[in-house]
């Protein structure tokens, strides 16, 4: 058990419970940043004592790439489509907050019926993990907005990775650094793709696209 | 020269060839970049296929983290099947957007250079030997292919593009969680991290791997690379991205997009199912599948007016068809991979046609083409007999692959299976024809607007002529060299049931 891990799995609980109650886009965008940081920060938390150059590397990527060169690029994108809130969401932040807590419950359950946790550096990591990707599929299927898509889906990504730290010993750097790199891609592509519609459609309400059936 | 060297050519070529893509061409020159380049990466790629066939055996590169064995051989070999025709396609179908100036510079240069990065990623995706590598081979794919889609910007591209882009990349995301869980399931085994992830560590380690990780693992592939491979429930997206991508695009997705997908899941079938004591339990979740996508296809080809999306749905109910023979292993096995030979021939040229036709007419509603056999001889003749190939009309190849999928049901007198697979085979069959019929010989439809788009000079008929030669010769006799490679491919996914 470690006071450090704890406190970054507690923090980024909370990051989820923030994008699940807030409207304002660039406000998720920055609770991701704080995420994307706090995952930077994890695989040294988790590794203690001596920190071996390999984790300090690709700890600085993650949080240079999750703390500053996603947000940075979904923020020129918020302020280019001229849409700044999420406004009729299709669940509301009050439920979409309860929702949150019964998945954080569903993730303790869950992880006490797996025998993940046995072996993991925190009792708090594998079920943090399972609430982070149920607050990023929540939050693709439960806004409107394409921004607030992408950001669950970065959301989803991170808790894998966090479920990846947990369960397994190590995954070669190269996958490591590919994965990153696909991360990158994903975001950039994302992001041209949502100035594309918002130039096209003059909004960015994904649940808007609806016109090709059957 | 080294084997070695063969792999790494084969990688080389095609990453050249995108940064060559990227200089100032013009339109046409970038065109004509497509056609030479993909036909010269084609060549590079072509020497490691080609030892792999005459000696056996599999070889390796970079540590034997690129290897390359019969089974993706094989999907290499049909991988630019499918590339040269359609690169080749390309240069004609964007001739009439070129001549109405929409065609430009900087969509040209765009396009070829993310069509020279799909196919270095999905080569890579055939070569990986690491599970990480080949999840990270795929998701490239799928990014590098998005804006293929909304070549033609519209809104239903855009839409089509949006979709693709999210339900594939949370799928992939669901693929990746499989890829920890089995590296989760080598932790007791002592093999160092970085080489536990190697495809053939792992086969040789099955005995020692944790089962329930292994089996949750191979579900979560499963659902993962199945959103990707367009297995029903998780084909939402396909029917869109087929249909509102270009039909070059539209060709390489059938053909190869889907194909390495399904790729990835059936190289963690043989580990799945050792690990889980070779009691079919890892065959019956691909039998479930193929079967549920067959049925959901042949159900939206019944109600199906868009010729693309027809053309799609028909891409469902054969990742269908090739899922369930592989579940079935053995004689199943063999039949999916004459399968996949047989629709990387039948399908690219559906969408040729289909691109060509929807050009002439300007729709791709089948409601409004007709007759096309009269109209547009080449095309409308390939059209149809495309379609008629594709639903299993002999000789076609696929008759052949499809009887013999029938044989292995029954032979395990799986009479469920055996039930619905037909059930559903005469659907789609009775639905695909009805269409057919119609298209080529309905005359009381209104004669294309722009017919000069559709004429045929010599490549047209090569385009069309060549890959109908060849499904008909080979569903009469399949050379024996060819029927070893199938079997040996097969019997790394299934041998014997």
């Amino acid at each position: 058990m470690n006071h450090f891990t704890d406190t970054l799995l507690v923090v980024l609980l909370l990051t989820c419970f923030m994008l699940l109650g807030t409207s304002r886009l660039t406000a998720g965008v920055r609770m991701t940043a704080v995420q994307g940081f706090m995952i930077g920060l994890l695989p040294l938390a988790v590794e203690g004592g001596e920190i071996k150059l390999r984790v300090a590397i690709l700890a600085a990527l993650i949080a240079v790439l999750k703390a500053g060169v996603f947000p940075w690029l979904l923020m020129r994108n918020v302020r280019s489509s001229r849409t700044t809130h999420e406004e009729r969401p299709l669940v509301g932040y009050g439920l979409s907050t309860l929702i949150g807590v019964a998945a954080v419950g569903a993730a303790f359950w869950l992880d006490s019926r797996l025998p993940f946790s046995a072996e993991a550096h925190s009792k708090l990591v594998v079920p943090v993990a399972f609430s982070v990707m149920a607050t990023g599929l929540f939050l693709m299927v439960g806004r409107r907005t394409a921004i607030y898509q992408v950001l669950g889906y970065l959301t989803l990504e991170n808790g894998i990775y966090i479920f990846g730290l947990a369960i397994v010993s190590g995954i070669p750097m190269l996958v490591e650094l590919g994965v990153l790199m696909d991360m990158f891609v994903a975001v950039f592509v994302m992001g041209i793709a949502i100035y594309r519609i918002s130039r096209e459609f003059d909004h960015i309400d994904a649940a808007q696209l609806t016109s090709l059936k059957g | 020269m080294s084997p070695s060297f063969y792999i790494y050519l084969a990688l080389a070529a095609p990453v050249a060839l995108a940064l060559a893509a990227l200089l100032r061409f013009s339109p046409v020159a970038q065109l004509r970049l497509l056609a030479f380049g993909t036909a010269a990466a084609a060549l590079a790629a072509l020497p490691a296929a080609i030892v792999v066939w005459s000696n056996g055996g599999a070889i390796t590169a970079a540590q034997g983290w690129l290897r390359l064995d019969a089974l993706s051989a094989l999907h290499v070999l049909l991988l630019l099947a499918v590339f040269v025709p359609a690169a080749c396609y390309a240069g004609r179908y964007f001739q009439v957007e070129l001549a109405a100036g929409e065609f430009s510079r900087k969509a040209a240069r765009r396009f070829a250079a993310l069509w020279f990065g799909a196919l270095a990623m999905m080569l890579l995706v055939l070569f990986a030997n690491n599970l990480g590598i080949m999840w990270v081979g795929v998701e490239a794919t799928t990014l590098l292919t998005a804006f293929l889609i909304c070549t033609h910007l519209s809104p239903g591209s855009l839409e089509a593009m949006w979709k693709y882009l999210l339900m594939c990349s949370v799928g992939i995301a669901v693929a990746f969680m499989g890829i920890l869980l089995i590296a989760a399931a080598t932790r007791h085994t002592g093999m160092p991290v970085n080489t536990a992830l190697l495809w053939t560590n792992l086969i040789g380690a099955q005995d020692q791997l944790d089962p329930a990780l292994v089996k949750a693992g191979f579900l979560f592939l499963v659902i993962g690379f199945g959103t990707k491979a367009g297995l029903a429930p998780m084909h939402n997206w396909l029917p869109d991205a087929h249909s509102q991508a270009p039909s070059p695009v539209s060709a390489i997705f059938s053909g190869c997009l889907l194909n390495s997908a399904l790729y990835c899941i059936l190289r963690c079938l043989p580990l799945a199912e050792g690990v889980s004591g070779n009691v079919g339990w890892a065959r019956g979740v691909l039998v479930a599948l193929g079967l549920l996508s067959m049925v959901v296809a042949a159900g939206f080809l019944m109600a199906q007016r868009d010729l693309k999306r027809l053309l799609a749905y028909s891409s469902v109910e054969h990742i269908g068809i090739m899922a369930l023979g592989v579940g079935l292993g053995g004689l199943g096995a063999f039949a999916a991979m004459l399968h996949m030979l047989g629709h990387a021939l039948a399908k690219p040229l559906g969408f040729f046609c289909a691109g060509t036709l929807g050009q002439a007419y300007g729709t791709h509603d089948m409601r409004r083409m007709g007759g096309v056999v009269r109209q547009a001889p080449v095309w409308g003749v390939g059209l149809v007999l495309a379609l008629l190939a594709l639903v299993g009309v002999a000789p076609g190849l696929l008759f052949i692959s499809e009887l013999l999928v029938l044989k292995s049901a029954v032979e395990q007198q799986a009479w469920w299976t055996t039930g619905i697979y037909l059930a559903a085979l005469a659907v789609a069959f009775i639905a695909v024809l009805r269409r057919a019929i119609a298209l080529g010989w309905d005359s009381s439809a209104p004669p294309p607007e722009h017919a000069a788009a559709a004429t045929a000079g010599m490549d047209a008929r090569l385009l069309v002529g060549v890959p109908l030669a060849l499904l008909a010769i080979l569903g009469l006799c399949l050379p024996f060299g060819l029927w070893e490679f199938l079997q040996q491919a097969a019997s790394i996914v299934g041998g014997r049931p």
